[in-house]
């Protein structure tokens, strides 16, 4: 998906870098060092390279995942974002503002008013209840104590704390823990919420509920979110786009689909390859030019559609479905697309016969999803016109909820 | 009291030097004899040759001591000095501007403090204290804070009963103002190693050595610059207690949650802002602590500066001891016990109470405590305060009711006479304690002090070099060399080989007893939970009340400050060893058991290798808490450096009372030094 739409982008990061070390100044923009790897660099000049020459934008009201295993530098990067943590190079804008120029006082109003992190290790002070939690960010701004507490009241029912507002944070589970923390960056209402790593620390099934949190929340809000995390999953599941980071680079940014379709290289091959495929990629990735005669029959899908659905679809009917964008056939998913897509060896970059077709519909189809503020997370598109389309929202859910064995919008 | 050495550790960045002695020789699978493996270990085989030759020179050279020609007549020196200090205290800048002040402030306020708590009357003190004691304890209706409040009862009770009442009230006032004033002082200095760098490095090791340094030898310099008085106590009670309050400050600021402070950040926060509403909060179970620590080392130093005149318990303790009547130390000393018991109770159950959930249920009057906290409840205590203070004339006696008290020192006194002289000799078979004492200092402490005194000191020199260097740190080695050379300077060898004499036979009774009880107590709960409580008392009590029952039952000498020092410090010793033990992994001691290991073989196999840190902290503690009563042992005879602080004490005899006390500072230097080294090798927090 291109950064070309409309609205300015929330973030837009040039080539940036974070560097640890003595001289780290000057690592970036030298040529010498370049080209070397993480542990090279190390050899050569006693500097770790934490974020190399990062770009990318982020747009209003998506979710923007970065993704990478530990040590790849993304905790660090979001932490420049709003330098928590200091970037050695780069441009760094927001809505417009250059955040590397802003002054402490500009900075501190930033970190008040604009962007609010939520943190793997909760980060909540333990001798505050849970009320006075949430409400410190507000304390911070400066607002007086029946206003804060009334909104922070607001905030606690909001992520499901209802009653346990009096309660210690030592006195919550993990998962509980982490609503307070989210709580707290909702709380002084930000126009973008940054999460790193917020739900490592967690038991996978909280982990899940936490997820449903704020795919709930950002349905409801729209609000922007960066999000940071080290599991392919929570990714998918999570992300209008992701940015995959690698030893501090980026190794390859587009949609869920796009990462899983094509991967740039061995490493996000490698890593994608137990992605259950057919809860990631969609049929328009998957059909074939329709042949004479088939225009008129089988199942209709919206080239958004996953190609679960229209293996549910194609086993159903016995015959192949039809990809339809409105009235315009697109193309015709059939028995080898779909095993194809599931054997792994379809759907990908060149593999596909109808490549060109899909490319086109892909074109198509991406204008349509950024021009809504909707997430089309890793599965239907927003415009769904199919017997799924029971809304975006509850397809993504179910689409991801079980790993691939449940079969979405029955 | 030894609690301040609990959170002692270790500094870091000491070079690990000594981690690679593997040697060229001792290739793996090569078997080795014993000498063959010695040879593998320069630094071992090193120190086996120094002491070998120490061992060699003391029997055939005869006197080893320090030469005349090197020793600087540091005395007359200090006489000087003492000299120009008596002559210019009424003329000279720095005594009219400066030190008059603090004496003057301090003199007024302790004494205005006492004539407030005379006023408020016994009752009014006993409630108000009472009443404060269950508010700082949790202000309900829960165990944990009646129980406090029965204690606050009993303690004043005990003081009244005991005849001892306006003894305790001195004691309180002082206590009150220098309590005040070093945890002022020590949360300062906290906040100034805890926020800056720079002032953590200059700090730290002036706390760190504050912590070696027996109080005993930095009580005369204050006299002569204050004078026999309150003020002279109050400046040795600050520099005592203040540095526990700094430490733990700066060590729970700077081990707040990181990810707290960051949240704090993220969310715009200015520095004074978190350090408001973030890290001085999350600090505060560590300043709790450092208050606890700061009052108890307060208390015993209180104590302790009775013998220069700050009155109270203290000095009846002192009287008792020096009058050789061993009732009047007895009362004066339980007195002091139980106060210390109430104000460790009284500041622990405060720290406990941080850690309690905030009260949203329970019965109604529990809810309207809680509502009480915070400063109206404190404003409330002044207020009422205040009113006993103005309405407390009004109402009965200033004092304790004579009538009501019972006297039973003198029958105390007889009783332990009589019992001393039945069990103090020609028990059958046994022999008796005084027989104990003589034949133990005739056989172990004398002949251990001729052969410190026999061995030459060069030879002394290289062995306490060797030691470093086995520990790993030649650093360590250097500050041993250098404070052996300095007390020879100061012509003290033979008075300070005879103070090491009585610490290093301390030290082994008390490694050897606090490490078995240790052992027996990780492995059978029952014992520990036994000792447990005993172990918490004894660790509250100040140093001085540890001579009363020694001296009773050992008569004066040698043999009663090592006794003393041996159960002062043995509490240190049995926790660290227990804590270490019951804290090796239980993943190790598994596996050992699941190969069929024996409890034996898995004590001397997992646990002990593995608690070997904890151990060797054992061991640095013990020494450090060993010196500390050797020397105050000079009051009831046991001679050598003691001695001359507390003759220098008595005559204002600055010559010999400072330069004792310079000796053993060296002397706790040494030993802290050497022990250290060997610890801080070992990686890992050292938190207890």
């Amino acid at each position: 998906m291109s950064e070309t739409t409309q609205a300015n982008p929330v973030f837009s990061v040039r080539k940036l870098w974070k560097v640890f070390g003595p001289k780290a100044a000057k690592v970036p923009g030298d040529q010498a060092y370049a080209g070397l790897s993480a542990a090279e660099l190390r050899a050569r000049t006693g500097c770790t390279a934490a974020v190399r020459d990062v770009s990318f934008d982020v747009h209003p009201g998506e979710v923007f995942v970065v993704m990478g295993l530990s040590g790849s530098g993304k905790s660090t990067l979001v932490r420049c974002l709003t330098r928590l943590i200091e970037p050695t190079a780069g441009s760094l804008v927001m809505d417009g503002e250059d955040v590397l120029a802003m002054d402490s006082g500009r900075l501190r109003e930033l970190r008040r008013h604009r962007a609010s992190m939520v943190f793997q290790n909760f980060g909540l002070l333990p001798h505050r209840s849970v009320l006075d939690n949430v409400a410190y960010g507000l304390e911070i701004q400066g607002m007086g104590k029946a206003e804060r507490r009334e909104v922070a009241a607001r905030m606690v029912d909001k992520v499901g704390l209802e009653g346990l507002g009096e309660r210690r944070p030592g006195q919550l589970s993990g998962g509980q823990q982490q609503r307070v923390g989210l709580a707290r960056a909702l709380a002084v209402d930000p126009e973008v919420m940054l999460f790193d790593e917020p739900f490592s620390a967690l038991d996978p099934l909280i982990r899940r509920d936490m997820q449903e949190e704020v795919i709930r929340l950002h349905h409801e809000e729209g609000r922007t979110m960066v999000f940071i995390t080290h599991d392919l999953n929570e990714a998918l599941r999570l992300g209008d786009r992701i940015l995959l980071m690698r030893d501090g680079e980026v190794v390859q940014l587009g949609t869920p689909e796009e990462i899983v379709a094509n991967p740039a290289d061995d490493y996000v091959r490698d890593f994608v390859r137990d992605v259950p495929r057919e809860q990631v990629i969609s049929v328009r990735r998957a059909m074939r030019p329709a042949a004479d005669g088939e225009a008129g029959t089988g199942t209709a899908l919206a080239p958004g559609a996953l190609v679960s659905e229209a293996i549910e679809a194609v086993a159903r009917t016995g015959e192949p479905a039809r990809v339809l964008d409105g009235e315009k056939l697109l193309g015709v998913v059939g028995h080898e697309q779909l095993l194809a897509v599931v054997a792994g060896n379809g759907g990908g970059a060149g593999t596909s016969p109808a490549e060109e077709a899909a490319e086109a519909a892909v074109e198509d189809a991406a204008e349509d999803d950024s021009a809504g503020a909707d997430r089309d997370g890793d599965s239907a598109s927003g415009a769904s016109e199919s017997d799924s389309g029971a809304g975006d929202k509850d397809s993504a859910d179910h689409g991801d909820s079980d790993n691939g064995k449940a079969v979405a919008g029955v | 009291m030894s609690a301040p050495a609990l959170e002692k550790r270790g500094t870091p960045a000491q070079p690990r030097a000594g981690a690679t002695a593997g040697g060229p020789g001792g290739g793996p699978g090569r078997p080795r004899g014993p000498l063959a493996a010695l040879g593998s270990r320069p630094r071992l085989l090193a120190l086996g040759v120094a002491v070998l030759v120490a061992v060699v020179t003391a029997a055939v050279l005869d006197g080893g001591t320090w030469p005349t020609a090197l020793v600087y007549d540091i005395q007359t020196r200090l006489d000087q000095v003492s000299d120009w200090l008596t002559d210019n205290r009424d003329r000279h800048w720095i005594f009219l501007y400066v030190l008059l002040h603090v004496s003057n402030f301090a003199t007024g306020t302790v004494d205005q403090l006492y004539l407030v708590l005379s006023d408020i009357g016994w009752i009014g003190v006993t409630a108000l204290a009472t009443l404060l004691s269950w508010y700082v304890a949790g202000a309900g209706l829960t165990r944990r804070s009646l129980r406090v409040a029965a204690l606050t009862v009993f303690t004043f009770a005990v003081c009244g009963l005991l005849s001892l009442w306006d003894y305790a009230l001195a004691t309180l006032s002082l206590m009150l103002l220098a309590v005040t004033v070093s945890a002022v002082i020590g949360l300062l200095l906290g906040l100034l190693s805890g926020l800056s760098n720079t002032c953590e490095r200059v700090l730290r090791p002036v706390f760190d050595s504050m912590q070696v340094m027996p109080a005993f030898a930095y009580l005369l310099p204050l006299v002569l610059l204050f004078g026999i008085g309150a003020p002279a106590a109050l400046v040795a009670t600050v520099i005592y207690a203040a540095p526990p309050m700094a430490r733990l400050t700066s060590l729970g600021l700077r081990g707040a949650d990181p990810a707290a402070l960051e949240a704090s950040v993220s969310l715009g926060s200015g520095r004074v802002q978190r350090l408001l509403t973030a890290r001085l909060p999350l600090a505060r179970k560590e300043m709790l602590l450092g208050l606890n620590q700061t009052i108890m080392m307060a208390l015993s130093m209180v104590v302790l500066a009775s013998m220069i005149g700050a009155g109270g318990l203290g000095d009846k303790v002192y009287q008792g001891l020096s009058k050789d009547s061993f009732g009047i130390a007895f009362i004066a000393g339980t007195a002091i016990v139980l106060i210390a018991i109430w104000l460790d109770r009284v500041t622990s159950a405060a720290g406990e109470q941080l850690d309690a959930p905030a009260r949203t249920t329970g019965s109604g009057f529990a809810r309207a405590c809680a509502r009480l906290r915070g400063w109206p409840a404190w404003s409330g205590f002044l207020a009422l305060a205040l009113l006993a203070y103005l309405t407390g004339p009004l109402f009965g006696q200033r004092f304790w009711p004579p009538e009501w008290t019972v006297r039973i020192s003198a029958p105390i006194s007889s009783g332990v006479e009589w019992l001393t002289g039945k069990i103090g000799s020609d028990v059958p078979v046994l022999g008796g304690t005084d027989t104990w004492a003589n034949n133990f200092t005739l056989w172990v402490l004398n002949p251990m002090r001729d052969g410190l005194q026999e061995t030459p000191w060069w030879a002394a020199l290289l062995v306490v070099a060797a030691l470093a260097l086995v520990g790993g740190s030649w650093r360590a080695g250097l500050t041993g060399v250098l404070s052996l050379s300095v007390i020879g300077a100061m012509g003290l060898w033979e008075k300070s080989m005879d103070t090491l004499s009585q610490v290093l036979v301390a030290l082994v009774f008390t490694l050897v007893l606090g490490v078995l009880i240790g052992i027996l107590g990780a492995r059978f709960d029952r014992l520990m939970r036994v000792i447990r409580p005993v172990l918490d008392v004894m660790q509250t009590m100040p140093q001085f009340v540890y001579l009363v029952p020694v001296v009773a039952l050992a008569g004066v000498g040698r043999p009663a400050a090592i006794c003393a020092a041996v159960v002062y410090a043995l509490p240190a010793v049995v926790r660290i060893t227990a804590q270490g033990l019951a804290q090796v992994d239980t993943a190790a001691l598994e596996a050992s058991r699941s190969l069929g290991a024996t409890g034996i073989q898995q004590l001397r196999q997992v646990q002990l290798p593995l608690a070997r840190r904890s151990l060797l902290l054992a061991v640095n503690q013990g020494v450090v808490l060993v010196l500390a009563i050797v020397v105050i042992g000079g009051l009831v005879g046991g001679g050598a450096l003691g001695y001359d602080v507390v003759y220098g004490l008595q005559k204002s005899d600055l010559g010999v009372g400072l330069s004792a006390g310079v000796a053993i500072l060296c002397l706790g230097l040494l030993l802290d030094r050497l022990t250290q080294s060997a610890g801080t090798r070992q990686t890992g927090s050292g938190r207890n």
